[in-house]
């Protein structure tokens, strides 16, 4: 049997769209617990705010160190090379740093901005995330960003409710989505 | 290389390889995951995994996640260079370098 040129570029052309279904299937995988772990934790925070005002910042500080060192946890489940550390320093620092530059910056009124602030940083995080691992990403940023505008606009006397039940509710819905691929 | 690896040359073990390269290095795929990428039915797929890790390019393990029973199946070091030939073999034929006959199956130690 001889071997083509059209054949041989064929078969490159299988071997390219494999290997990205299956890198693409991998990062939904070890995305998936984390969306999982903050929807969660979006639930209880975000429920939390709604009932204890005053507390938020309390509220938000022990959910994001529980957040952080589950993240940490989930990622050293598997042995990562040891860019893992660093990277993952890096991801926390950068966030943290554009969301405090922001908050001083703009200097936001209401607890509202500030809780719609975050989702909106991690939904561009997701968007940029999608363009080059997964439209799935860049779906669940979508719907998101979405919901976390909507009940900013439409629902400000509950939208901390909102982002509980359907924010946080949309996060664990696409974390098992991501599970199913 | 003159000839291709008849084991790899099949398109759906060629597709099986290139899904397990494109992970990591030591990742395991899945089973049912491989059959999403792959695209293929349950039973060809399993023929198809059994081909390959004949030839020793790849390793299936069968454990327990808690209750469930899982397959996982991951590329050999063996199976790695032997993709990577092929691979570059293909290249050298749009390169004009080679003109190919698919050979028997090149029988290499499992890892």
């Amino acid at each position: 049997m001889t071997l083509s040129h059209d054949e041989a570029e064929s078969a490159l052309r299988a071997v390219a769209e494999a290997e990205a279904r299956s890198l693409r299937a991998y990062g939904y995988q070890q995305a998936s617990p984390h969306l999982l772990l903050w929807g969660c934790l979006w639930i209880l925070g975000y429920g939390m705010t709604e009932f204890w005002p005053h507390q938020w910042t309390a509220i938000w500080s022990a959910v994001v160190a529980v957040g952080l060192v589950a993240s940490f946890g989930l990622g050293m489940r598997k042995k990562p090379p040891k860019e893992f550390y660093s990277r993952f320093a890096a991801i926390a620092l950068t966030a943290f740093a554009f969301i405090f530059a922001v908050i001083a910056i703009m200097a936001p009124r209401s607890g509202n901005q500030i809780g719609a602030l975050i989702p909106l940083t991690v939904a561009v995080g997701y968007a940029l995330l999608g363009i080059w691992r997964g439209p799935r990403f860049y779906i669940s940023a979508a719907v998101i960003a979405a919901l976390t505008l909507g009940g900013y606009f439409f629902l400000p006397d509950h939208f901390n409710l909102w982002m509980a039940a359907l924010g946080g509710g949309s996060l664990v819905l696409v974390g098992f989505w991501l599970s199913k691929v | 290389m003159e000839q291709p690896d008849a084991v790899i040359h099949q398109p759906v073990r060629l597709k099986i390889m290139a899904a397990l390269k494109g992970l990591p290095p030591g990742e395991k795929l899945a089973f049912v995951r491989l059959k999403a990428v792959v695209q293929t039915t349950e039973g060809n797929l399993g023929a198809h995994l059994t081909s390959l890790e004949n030839a020793g390019y790849i390793k299936v393990e069968k454990d327990f996640d808690g209750k469930k029973p899982r397959t996982r199946v991951s590329l050999t070091k063996t199976g790695r260079r032997a993709f990577e030939t092929y691979v570059a073999f293909l290249r050298d034929i749009l390169d004009g370098q080679t003109n190919a006959t698919a050979a028997e199956p090149v029988t290499m130690g499992a890892d």
